[in-house]
């Protein structure tokens, strides 16, 4: 798994995740936000078009993520999710509480034109 | 045809991939799609996962057979540890959230358990002190599926 950033704004930016996001690569991720949140970077879009499989920890590492972000009043948004990702999210309806955009781009403007 | 096959790893989060890509191979074989073999995968993984994270209560303390076997009309995945038995109906459905609302107060655990019982057609879970845990997963084979 590999981890990317882009910031955006002082207090946005997007998290590119490139391979598996299961129990072994998870710990990353979350490190990588916990520091992001930590300097300030609330609001964040998550790049998962590279992501080729999610299991419960890769969520529970997302849900983890969005609860911090919300709690600075910022948020954590998703994009690009491929259809097998895409299922994983539904078969625990995370699919419902997640801002999902189809791409990335109308993800970037919409935190841009906030 | 190979119709069975187990494989012993060591309960490692960094060695449940080889129990899954051993698991797929099998589901290959079985006749399913990619689609399908991503599902038995994935309730692998989990199962596996569940394992040291509540069997063995952490990496490195036990070792986990896992075997497959193709029958007529289904396949069999068989996960055996040597862990602390659990009953599995203790485990709480997690909360499926509707609404942005409800991922605040999500409880997450039980994830596991609810894909494995979703992905799979059937999932029976046992425990005995001489032989350990035995959980036995089950896809059907469809008419497609069959060679």
């Amino acid at each position: 798994m590999s981890i990317s950033f882009e910031s955006l704004t002082p207090q946005s930016g997007v998290v590119t995740v490139t391979g598996r996001l299961d129990q072994t690569q998870s710990p990353e991720l979350e490190e990588v936000l916990d520091d992001l949140l930590d300097q300030g970077y609330i609001r964040l879009i998550v790049d998962l078009g590279d992501v080729s499989y999610v299991n419960s920890g890769g969520l529970r590492c997302l849900v983890t993520g969005w609860r911090r972000a919300n709690a600075a009043d910022g948020d954590l948004v998703l994009c690009e999710l491929t259809p097998r990702v895409k299922e994983v999210f539904a078969i625990v309806g995370f699919e419902n509480v997640f801002s999902i955009f189809s791409n990335c781009g109308a993800a970037r403007q919409a935190w841009q034109e906030q | 045809m190979i119709t069975e096959r187990a494989l012993t790893i060591p309960g490692r989060y960094d060695r449940v991939s080889d129990a899954c890509q051993f698991v797929s191979e099998g589901a290959q074989l079985a006749g399913f799609d990619t689609d399908e073999i991503f599902r038995i995968e994935l309730a692998c993984d989990e199962a596996c996962t569940n394992v040291i994270q509540h069997a063995y209560r952490g990496e490195n303390r036990g070792d986990i057979r896992v075997s497959w076997q193709i029958k007529e009309r289904e396949f069999v995945i068989v996960i055996r540890d040597k862990g602390q038995g659990f009953d599995p109906d203790s485990v709480p459905q997690p909360d499926i959230p509707e609404g942005p609302e409800d991922l605040e107060e999500l409880k997450i655990g039980g994830l596991g358990l609810h894909f494995m019982r979703t992905l799979m057609d059937q999932v029976h879970f046992s425990s005995d002190q001489v032989e350990g845990n035995k959980l036995v997963m089950i896809k059907y084979r469809s008419e497609s599926t069959v060679p």
